[in-house]
């Protein structure tokens, strides 16, 4: 069925002069479907890492010890103003292979180039979801804030309680719009040869030199991908609309 | 800021004492503290950073040679584009709003290798054979998004101009094209600029992706230097260096796109 | 309505501006339900009446800012409603000067230079002539020492008064005024109808939609009273606000009386 269905749409390809021949062969066809498995993995991953960190440094920002702002903000800055490429080469070629020194060679690490990607991407758009927060923190008026801090909130509780949740209403649209940057910059795995989409995609048209064709499949997949995190997005925003404000 | 009205105003103002040294200031000043302890207890790595320095300063000029074009070619692109995409002509506007929507979603990294793969290595003109380096088919796929982007920027100022600009030049008996002209596009000028700016910072840092596809730029001039010299206490000091130099050059862009902003707020 | 019809058929020959049966729907909503109206060179119509009875709506239909569906508009020879073309409404818009609620002054240009762009620009004027007569114009809003200043640095009825000042630049033949002191400080009112009093006094056919009661009652030669997309009376200023035909007009005058 699978069979019929592939050699149908590589005959009907052929017509309008794109080469799909690559889907017929087991040995091309299974590592780029698994590329796209990794590549969603990929995103999801990095996704929820980044998002944990962006609460985590927001968290410092809003603290009132400045020797937790400090470094945050530093952290911040110099995460959102180097290029993501150079981080993953400082993570990958320096750290990576310090951590292989210290445990004795290679094949002691427990960590993949995969976990490097997560990481740096967390890392990297993690910075970029805490400015997010840090500017709808900002935007909750000082009264909403008297009027939690006269009713005995901590300062903890007015975050978690009062801040945050509204901080995350007030920057859904932007963090969104990060997440959509972060599953697109997932193709930097291919850097250190993660075998996601990008990667999976380059191994092949290296040999059959057929650019085009997996370029149309690249843009139609990541199109799909942004478009499903931009749709999710939004209908969070709608659950979380406040009755009276706003629209 | 809102929070001092809740806390003491001698606790607040031990916070502004901290506060106080940007930290612009302070990563500068980290920043130089490295270095001056590097050169202290490891002169040697820093004389072979010396020694490649070269090489490493023609690869960042190559950095800013492909993001100043980049961004000069996505202007004048992303303008057209986004003056399209304002037409009121449906035939017009659709594929206008295609074109951004395709350069803005897809990955820079996979633009960049589809304009190197799918480009031919030369190309004819007047019976001329002019030769299409690597480097300008980066320039293009950093151009191509760019020139999306600056599109949404164009359109997004034209459209944050409120209407009654548009009705009172209308009853001043100007036409749409005059009005454009004359009212809408100066003061779009000053909401577009710190978009444009931050745009430029992110079109810089991508330039990087350019080592994939064999432009030797910083970032590739960096990785052949540590893998020829192989030491790892200078693979260390170039990856390093590589990541104090972005942050120098872009640093200061962001801090002066966020004053542009918050200028323009005001106003 | 007697009156009515003993006002415009006596000066038939002045009509500058003649509105007839005009009808202007937004989707559902019917804002003009057959408007019929005129106005004479050289008089001064104050157009009144609760919100949302379609008086805005009736000064754009008249500069071409908004197409009536049906009925038809007439300034001087111009017949509005058939004006299809952008060169047209031009046309029509170079000869109407608008003064709007909220000013609308070019944020981005300088007092003077607001004044001089569109006689400069779309007229085609000489600048220097231009910017002599656009500081007496500015000297007859009493803000000659203001030229140089920015919309954002102005009070409200001063940018009022420098949007006047930009109306007449280009020599309009009518001036169609939209509730120009609603977004000004009551301190400041009195300085614009200062200037569109003297305005009227030098012959400029004017259309206010107003409401400054007292100030209309002072300074028009007719008033308009119009409720919901209809004119309900009109006639001279004393009939309507002390002697009012329809039960409608009495029941507005006397709560604003009241």
């Amino acid at each position: 069925m699978l069979e019929k269905f592939l050699h149908g749409f590589v005959a009907a390809a052929k017509i309008i002069g794109l080469n799909y021949s690559f889907l017929l062969s087991d040995y091309e066809r299974i590592p780029w479907l698994s590329g796209i498995g990794i590549t969603i993995l990929l995103a999801l991953c990095s996704i929820l890492g980044s998002l944990l960190v962006g609460v985590v440094l927001a968290a410092l920002l809003a603290s009132r010890q400045a020797w937790l702002r400090g470094p945050a903000r530093g952290l911040i800055e110099l995460l959102r103003n180097t290029p993501t490429l150079v981080q993953l080469y400082c993570a990958f070629f320096v750290l990576n292979m310090l951590l292989n020194q210290v445990l004795g060679g290679a094949e002691h690490n427990p960590l993949t180039p995969f976990h490097w990607v997560v990481l740096v991407l967390s890392l990297h758009y993690g910075a970029y979801h805490a400015e997010a927060l840090r500017a709808g923190i900002e935007a909750v008026p000082a009264t909403t804030r008297e009027a939690a801090l006269s009713l005995g909130f901590s300062r903890v509780e007015l975050l978690r309680h009062v801040e945050l949740p509204l901080a995350l209403r007030f920057s859904l649209p932007a963090l969104t719009s990060n997440l959509i940057n972060l599953v697109k910059s997932t193709a930097l795995g291919a850097a250190i040869a993660v075998g996601e989409l990008t990667y999976a995609s380059l191994m092949i048209w290296v040999q059959r030199d057929n650019v085009l064709e997996l370029m149309i499949f690249i843009f139609l997949i990541y199109a799909v991908l942004t478009y499903v995190v931009a749709r999710l997005g939004r209908a969070l925003e709608n659950y979380l609309r406040m009755p009276g404000y706003g629209h | 800021m809102a929070i001092d009205n809740v806390i003491p105003a001698s606790c607040s103002a031990r916070i502004r004492w901290w506060a106080a040294p940007s930290p612009i200031l302070l990563w500068f000043l980290a920043l130089g503290a490295a270095w001056l302890l590097l050169y202290v207890f490891y002169a040697e790595t820093i004389t072979i950073l010396i020694n490649w320095l070269p090489l490493l300063g023609r690869g960042l000029l190559m950095n800013v040679l492909i993001s100043v074009l980049a961004m000069a070619i996505g202007t004048v692109l992303g303008l057209v584009v986004g003056a399209l995409e304002l037409s009121p002509l449906g035939w017009v506007q659709s594929p206008a709003r295609g074109y951004v929507q395709i350069f803005r979603n897809a990955p820079l990294l996979v633009l960049i290798f589809f304009t190197t793969y799918v480009f031919p290595f030369e190309v004819k003109i007047a019976g001329q054979y002019l030769p299409f380096p690597d480097w300008f088919k980066a320039t293009i796929g950093l151009a191509l998004p760019a020139s999306a982007h600056i599109a949404e920027i164009f359109r997004g100022a034209v459209q944050s101009i409120p209407t009654p600009q548009w009705e009172a030049s209308s009853s001043l008996a100007f036409t749409r094209s005059q009005t454009l002209r004359w009212i809408i596009l100066p003061q779009c000028v000053k909401r577009a600029l710190p978009p444009w700016m931050n745009l430029y910072a992110m079109i810089t840092m991508s330039t990087t992706l350019a080592s994939l596809v064999g432009v030797t730029e910083l970032l590739e001039a960096a990785k052949n230097a540590s893998n020829t010299v192989n030491r790892t206490d200078f693979t260390i000091l170039v990856y390093l260096s590589v990541l104090s130099l972005f942050f120098v050059y872009c640093y200061p862009i962001t801090r002066l796109t966020r004053r542009l902003e918050k200028r323009f707020a005001y106003h | 309505m007697p009156t009515t019809e003993t006002l415009s058929l006596n000066h038939d020959a002045d009509v500058l501006v003649a509105l007839k049966n005009v009808h202007l729907s937004f989707g559902d909503n019917k804002v003009l339900k057959g408007v019929d109206l005129r106005v004479r060179r050289g008089d001064a119509v104050s157009i009144i009446g609760p919100s949302g009875s379609g008086k805005s709506t009736l000064l754009r239909c008249i500069n071409g800012l908004l197409r009536p569906e049906r009925g038809e508009i007439r300034v001087g020879e111009t017949a509005v409603h058939r004006l299809q073309s952008e060169s047209e409404l031009i046309a029509l818009r170079k000869r109407i000067g608008f003064v709007f609620q909220q000013y609308n002054l070019f944020p981005h240009l300088s007092v003077l230079e607001n004044i001089l762009i569109a006689p400069t620009r779309i007229l085609g004027k000489d600048r220097g002539e231009t910017e002599r007569e656009a500081r007496e114009l500015l000297a007859r809003v009493c803000l000659e020492h203001k030229a140089d200043a920015y919309p954002g640095q102005l009070s409200g009825g001063q940018q009022q008064r420098v949007a006047i000042a930009r109306a007449l630049a280009m020599h309009p033949e009518l001036v169609l005024f939209d509730e120009v002191t609603s977004a000004l400080d009551p301190e400041t009112v009195g300085e614009v109808l200062a200037v569109i009093r003297e305005l009227v006094k030098d012959g400029l056919t004017c259309i206010l939609v107003t409401h400054e009661m007292r100030f209309a009652e002072e300074v028009s030669h007719e008033i308009v009273f119009t409720e919901g997309g209809e004119i309900v009376e009109q006639g001279i200023p004393a009939q309507i606000f002390h002697n009012p035909v329809n039960a409608r007009t009495r029941s507005f005058i006397n709560a604003l009386a009241g």
